[in-house]
């Protein structure tokens, strides 16, 4: 089995070497001449991640023929989403398209929906019909719903109580549905447990809810219904929820029956494990989550619903020459967040072109940094240093750290703004969009 | 001759040693071919001797999780539950944990499935091991690797924070069907504290945990489970019951000081 993996590989080399004029320098870079191509990168997903991969592959090996396959003209990010949601930041500062991937840096930019994936051929099939071959595949796919993993909750239930957790048509619906909301009424949030997409999200969602509440609705409540017993930096929200909006906020964890089985969208109203009914006036579910279909359709994922990789590459333990980042991957202690897709992503186009070029990849480092607002001019953080060490993900010893607690307003009101220079900074890395924050 | 019998006497003995190096050979292989957790001492002492036949405990819990603290994990034997075929105990370890006893887990034919899911406490990445003897004296054993990570979005506090502790919540069928097994939930408020945490003022907090949970069903058993201290905070429980006529339904969870939290439910059977 072993043995067929490395000819199988080899062979592709020399294949690579021969039909596509390559030549291997003594460092073993790859060198090109006459603008033959380096080899064929299809990446999947022109999000965080794949869109920072076109980017880099590109910036380090400018003869790579890089294919960028994204439904979507523009894409809309995750982070961010809560601030509109909230009424503090409008949905057109969340759109992102590939202008500068296209004219700058060279990448094919495809907007259909990649449809199946032949792994023998190493071929995706797009939507529209076409073909991408490539040399080495990309999946950067994010996170699918798991439909009908909360008794009641579909396709349909998430047209009148939306999930809002992949961006779009949902984000403005559910703002739709808080602005419609009378005051006095109730905003039930169920959050789900790990793993899912940004672990603070829900949490930074009700904070942003509070806000708008505060200033529109306040004799409005908000209830969180969760399937964990803790969350993400759960003593900085609490407090900055106290500090602000008093007891609007109550938070129920899955040891006091927060636990969500059922859902009823037609009534608003869900059912927990021990049998408690409640009823929202508005309904935000978030259900469990699974790697996006794509990479089902090419064999990365295992029982879990996500792609096992292996640490130093990102490349699939299950399927060779595709690889996996971001939120559909298996990269625990690493969050699911959009920074450290972006940085999975850098990573991995290093790896990339050293296994197009015969070499192993590097020794990797990884870094998430990730903000959540409580209210507009209250930010709290957390930040982490990723290595590999025997073989797995962990966080360097001692990297890292979340905010101080009790800190006073003028460290908050900084951490706001840092927030704000962060999606700044970030969005224009991985698209070039320029931004006045 | 003297040396041949000298010589015999030698080659007997090198014969002798030769039998029991090769029998030392062949024991050492076919331990060789058996998990390295059979020579855990706590297994070890249940076992006593018995080979369990792998695979047939299905344990399902995560690969990979972020929350060592809270760990679902689910344990199930196919089983026809019958008086004279069931499963009458099933042992949970996580090898890894400073004591690696979880759960001990008694079951009746009435409980009409040899299935219980709780949430663990797991120290850290380890392999988690189940045992379950059937009524015929049968070993049965199944086992998971599991990597406990601290995701860096989700340090928390470990604090615990309940103001209702003793308090139980139970779900049970609004129906059950007359011989059908149908599951029944149940928790209790309780920090679970280990013995291994120490105070602000660095002195040790005792061991204090609810060490027995029974279910009833009037008079008759239907599970009884002896529960460590790596069972997770607010001990929570499902398994089954498969009732052939109503009755009341009597959970008990005793705590290690004698206090007893003890809740009924009604059980309507069609």
């Amino acid at each position: 089995m072993i043995k067929d993996a490395m000819n199988r590989r080899q062979s592709l080399k020399l294949m690579g070497a021969a039909g596509l004029g390559t030549m291997l320098s003594a460092s073993g870079l790859p060198v090109f001449a006459g603008g033959a191509s380096a080899g064929r990168v299809v990446i999947v997903g022109g999000g965080f991640g794949g869109a920072t991969a076109a980017k880099y592959l590109k910036r380090l090996s400018p003869s790579l023929d890089v294919t960028l396959v994204e439904p979507q003209p523009r894409y809309i990010t995750c982070p961010f989403t809560n601030l509109y949601l909230g009424g503090i930041r409008t949905f057109e500062t969340l759109w992102h398209d590939f202008t500068e991937l296209r004219e700058k840096y060279g990448v094919r930019v495809v907007h259909e929906l990649a449809e199946d994936v032949d792994v023998d051929r190493r071929r995706l099939k797009l939507a529209g019909g076409e073909d991408v071959s490539w040399d080495r595949l990309l999946l950067s796919p994010g996170i699918d719903l798991r439909w009908g993993a909360l008794e009641g909750y579909d396709e349909a239930a998430a047209e009148k109580a939306p999930h809002a957790w992949k961006p779009g048509e949902q984000s403005r619906l559910l703002r739709r549905q808080l602005e419609a909301m009378e005051d006095g009424g109730t905003f039930i949030l169920v959050a789900p447990d790990n793993p899912f997409r940004c672990p603070p999200g829900p949490y930074e969602r009700v904070s942003m809810v509070a806000n708008y509440f505060k200033n529109h609705k306040p004799h409005s409540k908000i209830l969180i219904l969760d399937a964990k017993d803790g969350f993400s930096k759960q003593g900085l929200f609490m407090e900055g929820w106290r500090e602000h909006y008093g007891d609007m906020i109550e938070w129920v964890g899955r040891s006091n029956d927060g636990g969500v089985m059922r859902v009823d969208a037609d009534t608003l109203e869900v059912e927990t494990e021990f049998g408690t009914v409640h009823k929202a006036a508005v309904l935000n579910v978030v259900p469990p989550q699974k790697a996006g279909f794509i990479a089902d359709r090419a064999g990365v994922i295992d029982a879990s619903g996500w792609a096992p990789i292996h640490a130093r590459s990102f490349e699939s333990q299950l399927v060779e020459g595709i690889y996996v980042i971001g939120d559909a991957t298996q990269a625990a202690p690493m969050p699911k967040s959009g920074f450290v897709a972006s940085t999975q992503a850098k990573v991995t186009a290093r790896a990339i072109i050293a296994d197009l070029g015969g070499d192993t990849p590097p020794e990797p480092s990884w870094v998430n940094t990730c903000y959540s607002l409580i209210a507009p001019e209250w930010g709290i953080s957390i930040a982490g240093v990723y290595e590999v060490h025997d073989g797995l993900i962990r966080e360097v010893p001692g990297s890292g750290g979340v905010s101080p607690m009790e800190a006073d307003r003028s460290f908050r009101r900084k951490e706001a703004e840092y927030a704000r220079a962060w999606y700044a900074a970030i969005t224009q890395d991985v698209w070039g969009t320029r931004f006045a924050f | 001759m003297q040396s041949i019998i000298h010589f015999s006497r030698v080659s007997r003995l090198l014969a002798t040693f030769l039998v029991g190096l090769l029998h030392s050979v062949h024991t050492v292989a076919a331990q060789q071919g058996r998990p390295a957790w059979e020579r855990v001492e706590a297994i070890q002492t249940l076992l006593n001797g018995a080979v369990p036949r792998p695979e047939a405990v299905r344990l399902d819990l995560p690969s990979v999780t972020q929350d060592g603290s809270s760990v679902l994990v689910t344990a199930e034997i196919d089983s026809p539950m019958t008086p004279d075929n069931h499963v009458e105990e099933l042992y949970l370890f996580a090898l890894g944990n400073p004591s690696p006893e979880l759960a001990e887990i008694r079951f009746t034919p009435l409980a009409g499935r040899a299935s219980v899911s709780t949430r663990i406490r797991l120290d850290r990445s380890q392999t988690v091991v189940a045992l379950a003897r059937t009524s015929g004296g049968d070993w049965l054993s199944g086992s998971r690797d599991v990597r406990v990570t601290v995701s860096g979005c989700l340090s928390r506090d470990a604090t615990y924070q309940a103001d209702d502790v003793m308090q139980t919540r139970v779900r049970v069928p609004p129906r059950f069907k007359a011989g059908q097994a149908s599951d029944i939930r149940t928790l209790i408020n309780h920090p679970m504290e280990t013995g291994l945490r120490k105070d602000a003022a660095g002195q040790p907090i005792p061991e204090q945990i609810i060490e027995l949970f029974q279910a009833r069903l009037d008079d008759a058993p239907v599970l009884t489970v002896r529960l460590h201290r790596a069972i997770a905070a607010n001990p929570y429980l499902v398994f089954h019951m498969a009732p052939e006529q109503s009755g009341e339904l009597t959970l008990s969870w005793e705590e290690d000081t004698g206090e007893t939290t003890v809740t009924t439910a009604e059980i309507r059977v069609d």
